[in-house]
């Protein structure tokens, strides 16, 4: 089920209504929720919720050993077993595909004829999303970082919670489970705070992304020609736009559906875009997947404590394998390959120039670290690496008498809502929504809220899937 | 912060846009219309499995969908038929799904439109793509997607803002359609396609009629036929062989578990039809295809009865339509093609 369809407007209506019923108690009132996770999930495709239950089951068995459990060995074999069931979907839904064509490429450079028939797998909604999830926590319990759950129940909710089940954001168990354990009750400025946040990243979603941006973005990336320099920036930054109002989008959604049932995630976005730097930019997108690599990839790896190339390699294959955590394809390989060298490059450089960051250096850096991010999101949208190549020969004015396959309107469509965007950005960087809207008047703000819910009313989304959920 | 004066305001103000939107589209002659998209057809698709071996589906492009009207057919009959005709669209996709994915054998009416029937078998081509797109949905559509349909049918039965379509025709309103409709020059020097309104009405069933503006407004019926002018310039052309050997094929396999299939030409009118017979004659598409197919087949010409003004030269006003209908299945039942008609 999507956020951004009218189906989820009746499911949220109804969920709600049980929700604050004082007839039930608060296991009744998780049980439902744990329901309505399940029918929310299965909407979509009901036999691959057995993936879900499998992997909840798996996991809280684990962590109900490895709480008990001393033998090392033991403790070890407990945490593969995990490892093993969860990597292992993800492996086989997500990277089976790729896999086999890989292995047949490799196989017929060898010499051998070998064409196998090609693996008909469905990719099951947010599986990336959900194994990560479940598998911190059993990590966490290898590590005695976090306790165990005390009930089947908050577990199984905890790894199926709706509003961030299929792009996030990635909950560790110690910051979502614990506050199952008592009944909770959004106070009335949390519940409407929520359901304006549930209207912006609708508004982000539906207006921003999907009508303003995702079509500009689709007729440069899906052109076979070599074009102008104008129409591969503008489908460049067009893509950059649709992909952080989608993803940001859905968090958004996210963290407000939560905070009406009475729940507090951690924010998963951080204005991004005016990131100063690529370590600074990680730390401002998709927040839960960065410090996932961070604790469970790249610290493992050596992190920063084994030596300054270890560093550098650690680095680089978490950002190798952030890529491919994305989508079974080698050109997400690079992106995560090129963000990987632009970690690298900076913290080198940052050895050796120090710069004192005020307003003016700061906006040229920011601008900087933008126009690079935008270069890395060429492989991340391409489908082909001739395609990749083509764009950014002709961002870097190769090609200025490449085909023109954008209207003009659309380029200035485009350069006026990034504009906007990166400038609301860098005036937000340092401060967060709410403490934005409390500044403003309360009529001010139901302004601002009434114009959103006026053009999500009059886009009449037809129901497009977020990008993420693919990932 | 007092969120809950924002709130009031937020309601308010949305509330009282939406509905000053509702009211300037309405008083601009919009009015509350359904979507022929492909949840709507995917729901007809669904139905064929409860149908019979007396029952008829109907499938084809635009023309079967406006001149063939439901309720007069059920009328002299005693059965609705299934409309299944999807506009713009080569009949052959659905004819195949029908064929492969269902154990239907009653009678399959086949529109003949010579221009998409015998366009292309080429996947990605518009006149193939457009069903396969519809036939492959119905197949792969969820249950969030089904429940969205049947959340939103009320919606778009009572509100001009909810008529946006997946058309995609040149008056539809939502944002997105507006938006794209502001332009600067031409700098990609695409060729300007002409401007082409929506000018049909369509029921839950997918009945379908010509709008009282297309059959009234002289310059607004010109409008389409601009259109049709236009894709007679600038379609491909026609791969006869093809297209014949891929229906025939089916063909066989249906008329072997015993259905029965109609072939039929329904009318069109003025440059369009004399562009038809320039391009796609008679002779060598249409009598070489009932030639081959060896089935009941029924060309409007070849009836006094079936002979039509078509007000934009493609399709039948909605009183013609239903006159055409009661004629076709008068015609049917002399000769007796229709397995259980009603006895009128």
């Amino acid at each position: 089920m999507l956020f951004n369809s009218l189906s989820f407007i009746v499911f949220l209506v109804i969920v709600l209504g049980l929700y604050y019923t004082k007839f039930f108690n608060w296991t009744f009132k998780k049980r439902m929720l744990l329901l309505a996770s399940y029918v929310f999930y299965g909407l979509w495709n009901p036999p691959l919720v057995i993936l879900l239950w499998i992997s909840t089951v798996i996991d809280w068995i684990t962590g109900k050993a490895l709480a008990t459990e001393e033998n090392k060995r033991k403790r070890l074999l407990w945490l593969l077993l995990s490892m093993v069931v969860n990597l292992g979907f993800l492996f086989f839904f997500k990277y089976g595909n790729f896999l086999l064509e890989n292995f047949t490429l490799l196989i017929n450079a060898m010499g051998m004829d070998y064409h196998p028939l090609p693996m008909d797998i469905i990719l099951p909604m947010g599986i990336s999303f959900y194994t990560f999830q479940t598998m911190s926590y059993t990590i966490d319990m290898y590590w005695r970082k976090t306790e165990r759950v005390k009930t089947f129940l908050d577990f199984a909710l905890y790894v199926t919670f709706f509003p961030q089940l299929v792009a996030g954001p990635i909950v560790r168990a110690g910051d979502l489970v614990t506050q199952f354990y008592e009944e909770k009750r959004a106070t009335t400025n949390q519940f409407i705070w929520g359901l304006f946040l549930l209207t912006m990243g609708l508004f982000q979603k539906v207006v921003l992304a999907d009508t303003l941006l995702s079509k500009t973005s689709d007729t440069v990336f899906n052109s076979d020609k070599v074009l102008n320099t104008w129409d591969a920036w503008t489908g460049t930054l067009a893509f950059s736009g649709q992909i952080f109002f989608d993803f940001a989008g859905y968090s958004t959604c996210a963290i407000g559906l939560a905070l009406m049932l009475g729940f507090h995630l951690t924010d998963n976005f951080r204005y991004p875009y005016a990131a100063i730097g690529f370590s600074d930019l990680w730390r401002r997108w998709h927040i839960s997947l960065s410090t996932w690599l961070r604790d469970y990839l790249y610290i493992p790896l050596g992190g920063n404590r084994k030596g300054v190339i270890r560093m550098y390699v650690a680095l680089m294959l978490t950002m190798l394998l952030g890529g491919l955590w994305h989508g079974a394809a080698w050109t997400f390989v690079v992106w995560g390959a090129l963000h990987g060298f632009f970690l690298v490059m900076e913290r080198l450089l940052k050895n050796v120039i120090r710069i004192k960051i005020n307003f003016w250096n700061g906006i040229i850096l920011a601008l900087a670290t933008y126009t690079c991010v935008n270069f890395t999101w060429v492989f991340f949208r391409a489908r082909k690496f001739e395609t990749a190549q083509n764009i950014i020969e002709s961002m870097l004015f190769m090609h200025t008498d490449g085909a023109k396959v954008v209207d003009a309107f659309s380029i200035i469509k485009v350069f006026t809502l990034i504009a906007l965007t990166f400038i609301c950005h860098w005036m937000m960087r340092n401060t967060s929504l709410e403490a934005a809207a409390q500044k403003r008047s309360p009529i001010v703000l139901g302004m601002v809220w009434a114009i959103m819910l006026f053009f999500i009313a009059i886009a009449q989304g037809n129901g497009e899937q977020f990008i993420y959920f693919q990932f | 912060m007092n969120l809950k004066q924002s709130l009031i305001v937020a309601v308010l103000v949305s509330l009282s846009g939406l509905a000053a939107w509702e009211c300037y589209w309405r008083s601009q002659g919009f009015y509350p219309n359904i979507d022929d998209n492909k949840d709507l057809w995917a729901v007809q698709r669904a139905k064929v499995a409860d149908l019979t071996d007396d029952d008829v589906i109907l499938i084809g492009s635009s023309r079967v969908l406006f001149d063939i009207q439901l309720d007069e057919w059920a009328e002299k009959t005693g059965r609705k038929p299934l409309q299944l005709a999807s506009p713009g669209s080569s009949p052959l996709p659905v004819f195949h799904d029908l064929v492969e994915n269902t154990d239907f054998k009653g009678t399959i009416l086949v529109g003949v439109t010579p221009g998409l029937f015998f366009s292309t078998t080429f996947p990605e081509a518009f006149p193939w793509k457009r069903p396969q797109t519809k036939v492959d949905y119905y197949h792969n559509r969820t249950y969030a997607q089904q429940l969205n349909h049947m959340v939103s049918l009320p919606l778009q039965r009572s509100l001009v803002m909810m008529s946006g379509s997946e058309e995609e025709w040149s008056d539809d309103i939502d944002l997105k359609a507006l938006v794209s409709r502001i332009t600067i020059g031409n700098r990609t020097g695409a060729p300007d396609f002409p401007p082409f309104y929506n000018f049909n009405d369509t029921r839950i069933d997918r009945n379908t009629t010509m709008t009282a503006r297309t059959v009234n407004d002289t310059a607004f019926a010109n409008s389409i036929k601009k259109v049709w002018e236009f894709f007679g310039k600038s379609a491909p052309p026609p791969d006869k062989k093809a297209t014949m050997a891929f229906f025939l094929q089916d063909l066989k396999k249906y008329k072997a578990r015993g259905g029965t299939v109609l072939l039929v030409r329904c009318p069109s009118s003025g440059m369009l039809k004399k562009g038809e017979d320039m391009v796609l004659p008679r002779v060598s598409f249409w009598d070489e295809l009932v030639k081959q197919a060896q089935v009941k087949s029924y060309y409007f010409e070849d009836y006094k009865q079936l002979q039509f003004e078509c007000p934009e030269w493609s399709h039948l006003s909605a009183s013609d339509a239903r006159k055409f209908t009661v004629e076709l299945v008068k015609i049917l039942k002399t000769d007796g093609v229709l397995s259980n008609p009603k006895n009128q």
